[in-house]
């Protein structure tokens, strides 16, 4: 008897309960129902977007911007600039359709990536009318990349598709540490320019989209908190790989700015970095 | 000091929007800004129930929190205010607010949003008080003239209370215990169905 008392009771003291608790008098269910247009799923996104935004976001992109140079520094100091002699037989690489959009897309991108910083930094450079003046150009300057990138896209995609031989090049990190020119396994695009191709343009779509979200302001709120995380993840990981890019092509290549100006690269430095590369 | 706080008494607001309207015309909010919103759950059903939402100046608030330029801040007395010179409207304050309090006007070049605008409790901002700059950014000061907040003075029905903390929740403790609670609760059935 005993066993199905206790269970009865607690059933019907918890059905009093709820029907208590659903009458529309009692205050608490009142303001409780109020929660759902009142402050809206902000558990979900909202929290962690505040949380992120508050502890993570800032400091990544420091983080970012401080090792990723003194990494490349160090490379600098203890292992030096490839260079590669440039008198011998020249290979045309980049036709002139090529290089206007790479410049295109390398000004537009540079412009993003500077005009970013400086709003993630905006306390310590430009508060007020001078940070609204870097939105306007992460703007302009966003939507001139996003065109230049799907020619570029098309153009590049069927060398950039990965290979099995990309593994080795990873295995190795293409050969930069080590001051012996031993020829690397790579196609016309080794497997860094890959991975910097495809979050440039597949990445910057996304970026784009995320971009676009939280610069028209319209629509779910929790679409803009979900676009304000990606767009800071994602791009902590555009700008670190945009310095690696700057660092190859001015610094630890010599040469290598030049010829995306005129287009031809030393068939000395291909046979090192880029063997399988027929031409 | 004491702490500011606005409570909406959702046993007494009836859905009018005098809040609203007195707050838009007495800080000449531009159009499309929403400073206060009056939000109705069970429109037209029985229990139908209506609060009046601004900001809730917040302890710990998640827009001071985000702002990347350190613009928002709240004072000794809770009241969180705001300086629209170093805004760079970027947003993140909306996406952290649970309440959707703050406010982006729009317009202006390439529709890039202006300086934030939200409820400052009728305290102005950081410019000077009374100066005619503070009034055309952020409205009018009525804590330093030691009034209550517009929408909170205009309630035709008291129910949305604003002041200090500890005289608002004696306030509203006095009306939960005189009027009752649960089926006890004064209202159509107490006064007429019983008799």
């Amino acid at each position: 008897m005993k066993k199905i008392l206790l269970p009865s009771l607690i059933l019907f003291w918890a059905m009093t309960g709820i029907a208590i608790a659903q009458t529309p008098e009692n205050l608490t269910t009142a303001y409780q129902q109020f929660n759902a247009p009142f402050t809206g799923e902000w558990q979900q996104y909202g929290e962690l977007f505040t949380s992120l935004q508050k502890n993570l976001f800032p400091r990544l992109f420091l983080l970012v911007i401080t090792t990723v140079p003194v990494f490349f520094f160090l490379h600098y100091i203890a292992i030096g600039p490839m260079s590669f002699p440039h008198d011998g037989k020249q290979v045309y690489c980049y036709n002139l359709f090529v290089r206007i959009i790479h410049w295109v897309a390398a000004v537009s991108f540079s412009l993003l990536v500077l005009t970013g910083l400086l709003i993630i930094f905006a306390k310590l450079i430009g508060p007020g009318n001078f940070g609204i003046a870097a939105r306007i150009i992460h703007l302009v300057s966003a939507v001139i990349f996003a065109i230049s990138t799907i020619p570029m896209f098309l153009f590049w995609i069927r060398e950039m598709l990965p290979a099995l031989y990309d593994l080795q090049w990873m295995m190795i990190m293409g050969g930069y540490l080590s001051k012996k020119k031993k020829p690397v396994s790579a196609g016309k695009f080794n497997a860094g320019q890959k991975m910097w191709f495809w979050l440039a343009t597949v990445g910057g779509g996304v970026m784009a989209v995320t971009g676009y979200f939280l610069y028209s302001h319209q629509g779910d709120i929790e679409i803009l908190r979900l676009s304000a995380i990606i767009h800071n993840f994602l791009g902590s990981a555009m700008v670190a790989l945009f310095i690696t890019h700057l660092y190859m092509s001015l610094v630890s290549i010599k040469g290598s700015f030049q010829s995306m100006i005129h287009g031809y690269k030393a068939e000395a430095e291909l046979k090192i970095l880029h063997p399988k590369f027929k031409y | 000091m004491g702490r500011m706080k606005f409570l909406c008494d959702i046993e007494r607001c009836i859905d009018c929007s005098g809040c609203v309207v007195a707050c838009k015309e007495g800080n000449h909010i531009p159009v499309g800004v929403n400073r206060r919103r009056v939000i109705t759950i069970g429109q037209g059903q029985p229990g139908e129930k209506s609060i009046s939402v601004a900001c809730m100046h917040c302890s710990d608030a998640p827009c001071i929190a985000v702002c990347p330029v350190d613009c928002i801040y709240q004072r000794d007395d809770g009241i969180v205010l705001h300086d629209k010179d170093a805004c760079i409207g970027c947003g993140y304050c909306f996406m952290a607010c649970p309440f959707g309090a703050p406010q982006f006007p729009s317009g202006q070049v390439f529709g890039a949003r202006g300086a934030m605008d939200k409820c400052t409790f009728c305290a102005g901002g950081p410019e000077e008080t009374f100066s005619v700059k503070e009034r055309k950014l952020y409205g009018q000061n009525r804590i330093a003239e030691g009034k209550v907040p517009l929408c909170a003075a205009m309630c035709a029905t008291k129910s949305l209370l604003a002041g200090d903390a500890d005289e608002v929740s004696d306030v509203y403790r006095e009306r939960v215990f005189k009027r009752g609670s649960g089926a006890n609760a004064w209202g159509w059935n107490k006064a007429y169905k019983n008799r």
